[in-house]
């Protein structure tokens, strides 16, 4: 209370101060009145008055004193004290703050990636009432890695009628898929998502302009859609008139009736890439919801729960409608069991990005720790340095309380301007650098600079300032004025305690630079051995190029045939291609097609368990072109282009060795879908190396190839004559020229086939696997140029403890010499102090990155986590550098003149 | 016993004679201390404003403008409820303190 009354005091300080004249003018008046009516002249009473009162100007500061918050008044004096130091020390300023700036703003970046990727909640109203609904398909490796599989087309209608824990349930494709855009300005391939209205509902969410579309229009096959606002801007320049105009896509007349808001994201997908710019009606195909694709779990859901409605009931719920659409299941999918999953849509946005976000905000926290430790430091040396100053005021009469208050003080104004320096660099590094994030991170868009993370980076600072500001200062505050004083003009040695200390943190830093070394050095390793790594094709000098030819226009298999024939025909012309190959698969292009399929004499080991392999439709010379040997048997030919010729297939190693272990698979017999579905047997003719399919630190998976002539006739009862094969996918091409020369020429080829087809993305194979290499890439530099900070920090530390030494042992090192003493053996001496906090970091930060070491288990590839090339290479490097850092303090002492430094005292 | 006791003799007058005086204003204390301590005790305004100002920081008394009976402005300070609990305490350790320092007088 009574400071609160200070400081409203101290707000009022000049009517105060007008107060007090007053109330001391008033008291003169009344002692010169009694002096009066005494019977004293007035000049005599105004004399006794004045007398009495003594020098009216000091009892006024005094009594001001008193009111005005004395505290805060030599708060603002500290202030100044502290701010003419720095300045006098630029040198130690401006490294104190750099050193503070670097942490808190690296620090600051992360945790603005991990507020908006993991903390916040997600842009719609109720977030989290969200939930995503999904099957567990039971014992089926169908979907990523884990056993959910998404929902299918009967699911869908299904869990929509028959549930009742949800306000709204939608279902929406799993993965956006490409159109062409045309009909308005160039063409252009853009990414739609098919999604039932439900999903609107349930985000609760409405467009901005416009409308959603209703059940009626899904149901009716009503061709409408609604834009992203993004796409709206950018494509149609933010007109409003744009509602209720045609666009087409994929050469079908939609019309637009909605734009969503700007910051409207659906779904959640990881990356810039995926980002959805067109919504359209689910409008099922009947082959989706009674056809071959009714067993495809190519859909998610979202929904909202009713309120008061748990998770838990929400499974149970859709248990029973999941029971009940198995009892309906026909023949073909008898052997299936779903699971329903009812999980919260932000846990399940963020859940593959929570790894690579908390290994991150561990390597920069342990950074701002070494920034910290030689904060620490440098504090106290300067205030080893200001020693006898301290010991004069303290004989002076300073209480040990204001000196206190004045280090922490000091060591606070360092820490908060580096904070604000942090900040701004973190805001440039956001700037610069959230376009290079790696796409697996999901809603990069919210990720910036914003009041929180501010708040964040102040609360950091103004903690880092106090904890480095203690330490030192108490050290300080702990000096013994006879000892320091009675040294006189020596600089003296510094005691025990404070040596400690120095070494301590030193030490400290040692280790936790050793610890991100070796994170570095074995993320580095796994990236050379990705690169490293057999993909099973040779990427040099491909090119691949995407196209989706418009079900409109090419609407008949010999359409779509003429098409493919043609532009293997026309590409095989181009001068410098060696082989062309079309597929229906490219690896390093994040697209997949899973399949199941029975191989003749195999025995799944658990009964009921279905083998899926990525089954890939091909034409022409795809091995040649992508560079796949052939381990066995032969390639397609000819002849094999033939629905009426022998079904023959080409496996990869992986299914060759899980089917047929130990066996030779040419001859074998495999046929696609499962044991109850009606498919004829194919034969083996050949093994090719297992490509890898994603990035290449993935596992390679079975692989299937079979002609796309004999697509229809493999398909058995599962085939729809209206199906179309082989009207959706790459165009690959191997050339003894520059791979980038042919880009261009192979578009040109395409454009030549059909002047509408929108430019496919054309790209060489190395820059697909450049992308695909993107997060390994992104995770390595990122830790590597942490470990480099630290190291940096750890060295620095290391130089200023040894240089600070020396400095103190100037004439310890002139007696030595001035005895006999070798410069060599000075140098020694000094490098194996040096040397030896070094070696006792390392001891404790390899023993660090041991127990550390489970949390890289994720990250690393092809090397063991305890890796003893690494570890060994750490510590080395550590060893070296600390060597080299206490190399130059050392030639120093080793340059002292025995006789200047002795009669400097 | 507390601490600062001698220094906190003023602080006792000056709390004690707002005690037997109610409101009153600096001058008066003053006159008030000189007068019935018999001119012993004479406080300066070099210590009694700053010692009542600090008090009146500390919540002890209240102050208000007032005008006095011969028509001059002043400010007048009175006990609030911890002034007087603060007054009790302060004079029972006073009876400490005075028995203390009348004890090492006579030690001989």
């Amino acid at each position: 209370m009574a400071l609160l009354r200070r400081i409203l005091a101290l707000r009022r300080r000049a009517q105060l101060d007008r107060e007090i004249e007053a109330e001391l003018r008033e008291h003169m008046q009344m002692c010169i009145d009694d002096s009066l009516a005494a019977g004293m002249s007035r000049e005599e009473a105004e004399r006794e008055a004045r007398l009495r009162f003594g020098n009216p100007a000091v009892t006024r500061e005094r009594v001001t004193a008193e009111d005005a918050a004395v505290g805060l008044d030599s708060l603002f004096r500290d202030l100044r004290f502290a701010v003419r130091g720095f300045v006098k020390t630029p040198g130690f300023t401006i490294i104190a703050v750099l050193t503070l700036a670097l942490g808190i703003g690296a620090t600051t970046a992360i945790f603005s990636i991990v507020e908006g990727v993991l903390l916040r909640p997600l842009r719609f109203p109720r977030p989290d009432q969200l939930v995503i609904l999904t099957d567990n398909l039971r014992d089926a490796e169908a979907g990523g890695g884990k056993d959910e599989a998404g929902v299918t087309g009967p699911d869908i209608v299904n869990y929509t009628r028959n549930t009742h824990s949800f306000s709204a349930l939608g279902g929406y494709d799993k993965h956006p898929t490409t159109y062409e855009l045309s009909g308005i300005g160039e063409p252009a391939q853009v990414i739609a998502t098919r999604m039932t209205p439900g999903v609107f509902a349930a985000l609760g969410v409405h467009p901005l302009l416009g409308r959603p579309y209703t059940q009626q229009e899904d149901d009716a096959h009503q061709q409408v859609t609604v834009l992203s606002y993004a796409t709206w801007q950018s494509r149609f320049r933010g007109d409003s008139a744009i509602i209720g105009q045609k666009i087409l896509l994929d050469r079908k007349p939609y019309a637009v009736i909605g734009v969503m808001p700007r910051n409207f994201e659906f779904p959640l997908l990881p990356g810039h890439l995926n980002r959805s710019e067109f919504w359209i009606p689910m409008s099922f195909r009947p082959d989706e919801l009674t056809g071959s694709t009714q067993a495809s779990w190519a859909f998610n859901m979202v929904g909202r729960l009713k309120p008061g409605v748990t998770t838990a009931q929400a499974r149970q719920d859709a248990d029973r409608v999941a029971e009940e659409t198995m009892h309906n299941y026909p023949a073909f999918m008898a052997d299936l069991h779903i699971n329903p999953v009812v999980r919260e849509l932000h846990e399940d946005t963020i859940a593959h990005a929570r790894p690579l976000i908390r290994t991150l905000f561990l390597a920069v926290a342990v950074v701002l720790l070494i920034a910290c430790a030689n904060l620490a430091g440098l504090l106290l040396v300067r205030a080893i340095r200001r020693r006898r100053e301290i010991a004069v005021r303290l004989a002076l009469g300073s209480s040990s309380a204001t000196l206190l208050r004045q280090m922490l003080l000091e060591s606070l104004a360092l820490s908060l301007t580096g904070g604000l320096a942090g900040l701004a660099l973190a805001g440039l590094a956001l700037n610069l650098g959230t376009r290079m994030l790696p796409e697996t991170l999901p809603l990069i868009s919210s990720i910036g600079l914003d009041s929180s993370v501010a708040a964040f980076a102040l609360t950091l600072a103004v903690v880092t300032g106090f904890l480095c500001g203690v330490a030192p200062a108490f050290a300080a505050i702990r000096t013994n004025v006879n000892e320091t004083l009675k040294e006189g003009g020596r600089t003296g040695s510094s005691s025990a305690g404070h040596a400690r200390l120095r070494s301590g943190l030193v030490i400290a830093e040692v280790a936790v630079a050793i610890v991100l070394l070796v994170a570095s050095g074995l993320l580095l390793r796994s990236f050379v051995k990705m690169r490293e790594a057999d993909l099973g094709y040779r990427p040099d000098h491909t090119v691949a190029a995407a196209y989706n030819l418009p079900p409109k226009q090419y609407d008949t298999q010999t359409a779509v045939d003429r098409f493919n024939e043609e532009l293997l025909r026309r590409a095989q012309g181009l001068p410098g291609v060696t082989s062309v190959g079309l597929t229906s698969f490219l690896p390093a292009n994040g697209t997949s097609g899973s399949g199941a399929f029975l191989a003749e004499g195999y025995v799944p080991p658990k009964p009921g368990v279905i083998d899926f392999a990525t089954q890939v439709l091909v034409q022409g010379d795809l091995f040649h072109a992508m560079g796949t040997p052939l381990l066995r048997g032969r390639l397609f030919t000819e002849a094999d282009n033939n629905p009426k010729a022998q079904l023959v297939v080409i496996v990869n190693h992986q299914l060759a060795q899980q089917s047929w272990p130990g066996q030779d698979p040419i001859g074998k017999r495999l046929r696609v879908g499962t044991q109850e579905m009606q498919t004829p047997w194919a034969t083996v003719v050949g093994e090719v190396a297992s490509m890898k399919e994603g990035s290449p630190d993935t596992d390679p998976r079975q692989q299937l190839y079979y002609p796309i002539e004999q697509a229809e006739t493999l398909y058995g009862s599962l085939a729809n004559p209206t199906d179309l094969n082989g009207n959706g996918g790459f165009i690959v091409l191997r050339t003894s020229l520059l791979p980038e020369l042919v880009e261009n020429q192979l578009r040109a080829t395409i454009r030549s086939l059909d002047p509408q087809l929108a430019p496919a993305q054309i790209e060489t194979m190395e820059q697909a696997i450049g992308g695909s290499e993107a997060p390994r890439r992104f995770n390595t530099v990122l830790i590597s140029s942490f470990a480099a900070v630290a190291l940096l920090l750890a060295l620095f530390g290391i130089y200023s403890v040894i240089a600070f030494t020396v400095a103190m042992r100037v004439q310890e090192m002139a007696i030595r010499m001035a005895l006999g003493s070798q410069r060599s053996g000075i140098v020694s001496l000094v490098l194996s102090s040096g040397l030896k906090l070094a070696a006792i970091g390392c001891v404790i930060g390899l023993g660090g990155a041991l127990f550390a070491s489970h949390l890289l288990k994720s990250f690393v590839f092809g090397v063991s986590t305890l890796d003893t090339m690494v570890l060994t290479l750490a510590g080395c490097t550590v060893l070296l550098l600390a060597a080299a850092a206490s190399l130059l303090p050392a030639h120093h002492a080793a340059a002292i003149n025995p006789v200047d430094a002795l009669r400097a005292e | 016993m507390a601490k600062n006791d001698l220094q906190g003799a003023l602080d006792l007058l000056i709390l004690k004679t707002l005690s037997q005086l109610g409101a009153m204003h600096g001058y008066g204390i003053v006159t008030h201390i000189r007068r019935v301590s018999e001119e012993r005790i004479i406080v300066e305004e070099g210590s009694l404003y700053p010692a009542l100002h600090r008090i009146e920081q500390n919540g002890w008394v209240s102050a208000s403008w007032a005008v006095t009976q011969y028509g001059r402005k002043a400010k007048y300070y009175a006990l609030t409820r911890t002034g007087r609990e603060q007054l009790a305490e302060r004079e029972k350790n006073w009876d400490q303190v005075a028995k203390g320092v009348q004890a090492i007088l006579r030690f001989a």
